[in-house]
């Protein structure tokens, strides 16, 4: 805790700028690079927990018994100190494999996604359920065209959530060698130069944002009716 | 990479490879002396012990005021969604030149500062959400028998949300002893360092050693604000909680 403790290097350079553009310039390609990986290992780490998570959500939707261990479960998963589970996975799979940065990434997603996955199925009112069982649809065919459009803005919103939480884990993920613009930071850190600190930090904010702008966007767009409503009710 | 990180600070847990997880770890040496677990413990401990208090202080009243004048709906329905999405690690790093620019070191203002953010959120949300979601009922006859706003508030909101806004801090404390080992990365200290030196010599006792110790941590965090819950709060408290479904993680 005492400052005495710091190696003096670091102290010494503390007075660096905090970002210098020349850098940013020179350095463009690495720190693209750095974003490409950050967006690849959220997109991974999303898609992997989309999948498990739509799942867990149509078993607790079908066998409603299962909600409670589900969750539970679901919710240990979420309090799990990252850096122990990056480090747990690391002998496992090893430091250069994407999946051990991959697999707790997605672990975390599930809570939120699971709950707002149910949430929006239970979200549908019964008299709509009830008129497409009246006018003969199957059960198949109710789920895919009734029910799963009218719980797509929960879905969009659990989503977003989940993007835009990955995005700030996968910097951690930099501990095991991963982690994109975690990276950017870590190397700023080792040397005391803080511009790829700033660039990388600032950089994995500005990511998590236009990510939850694009996925809100189509959110909308997928199902238009939400603004539309907004405007009706007072 | 990762042995050049390890090297940021001088490595203080040098420890020879082929001794055994549980040879390491329960050898009395391991725990005591400067450069101890219990000393690591202690900086963590008290890291995160401070950062929820203050979390606490600020973000009950403001939130409990808020919700008792039916104020400031919007924002915190815009809080939900940020609530799980707030960047410790991106944050603590930005603060880092700031704090050390300053001379404060690497300790403890940035991540201090990052973790508050991570805990204000849950336990404002859950404060907010527990007295604004309570029935009218309690609260308007409370106003009927002559109570002041202030003390329906303290006396009658307050106590009837308590589980809920206990809850809240329970969340709160378990993300913020879940996250705060990212410090050991940013040139401090606390348990995480097991994990940063075990990496940085290649030793792989000290990172299961570190596993165990934040992990262990975590989960007696849990424990403790289950067994503090029982002990604070009365009984008909807890069982109102339970009908109104608490599903707070």
């Amino acid at each position: 805790m005492t400052p005495g403790s710091l190696p003096r290097a670091l102290v010494a350079e503390a007075t660096n700028p905090i970002i210098k553009w020349e850098w940013v310039v020179e350095e463009w390609d690495q720190i693209w690079q750095a974003v490409v990986e950050h967006v690849t290992l959220t997109m991974m780490a999303m898609a992997l927990g989309m999948i498990v998570s739509s799942l867990l959500a149509a078993i607790a939707l079908r066998y409603r018994w299962t909600m409670t261990p589900i969750t539970a479960t679901t919710s240990l998963i979420y309090t799990l100190p990252s850096v122990a589970l990056f480090a747990l996975l690391a002998p496992v799979f090893g430091n250069l494999s994407r999946w051990t940065a991959v697999l707790p990434l997605a672990g975390y997603t599930l809570l939120i996604l699971v709950t707002n996955i149910v949430a929006g199925f239970q979200a549908v009112p019964p008299s709509v359920r009830d008129a497409a069982d009246g006018m003969g649809m199957s059960r198949a065919r109710r789920v895919w065209t009734v029910d799963l459009p009218l719980a797509v803005p929960f879905i969009v919103t659990g989503v977003r959530i989940a993007t835009v939480s990955t995005v700030g884990l996968v910097t951690v993920a930099a501990i095991i060698g991963q982690g994109g613009l975690g990276r950017l930071i870590f190397s700023g850190l080792r040397r005391a130069f803080w511009t790829p600190m700033t660039v990388g930090a600032s950089l994995s904010i500005i990511l998590a944002l236009v990510l939850d702008a694009v996925i809100l966007v189509t959110g909308l767009w997928l199902a238009p009716w939400q603004r539309r409503r907004k405007g009706a009710t007072p | 990479m990762i042995a050049a990180l390890a090297s940021l600070r001088p490595s203080q847990t040098a420890v020879p490879r082929d001794i055994g997880f549980v040879e390491w770890f329960f050898d009395a040496d391991t725990w005591t002396g400067t450069t101890g677990i219990l000393a690591s413990l202690q900086d963590t401990v008290i890291l995160c012990a401070a950062v929820t208090l203050v979390a606490v202080i600020v973000s009950v009243p403001v939130a409990a005021v808020l919700a008792h004048l039916r104020r400031a709906e919007v924002s915190s329905t815009w809080l939900v969604s940020i609530s799980r999405a707030v960047p410790t690690f991106a944050i603590a790093a930005l603060l880092v030149p700031w704090s050390l620019a300053r001379g404060w070191g690497f300790e403890p203002w940035p991540i201090f500062i990052a973790l508050l953010l991570l805990a204000l959120v849950p336990i404002y949300l859950n404060t907010y959400t527990a007295i604004r979601q309570l029935l009218e009922g309690p609260v308007d006859a409370a106003r009927a028998l002559g109570y002041s706003e202030r003390s329906i508030l303290a006396r009658v909101e307050f106590a009837l949300a308590s589980s809920l806004i206990f809850s809240g801090i329970r969340v709160a404390a378990i993300q913020v002893v879940a996250t705060e080992p990212i410090r050991a990365f940013l040139g401090g200290d606390g348990l995480g360092r097991y994990v940063r030196d075990g990496f940085g010599q290649n030793n792989n006792t000290l990172v299961i050693g570190g596993i165990v110790l934040i992990g262990g941590l975590a989960a007696l965090t849990g424990l403790t604000f289950v067994a503090l819950e029982r002990l604070v709060l009365p009984n008909g408290v807890r069982r109102l909680s339970r009908q109104q479904g608490d599903t707070s993680p």
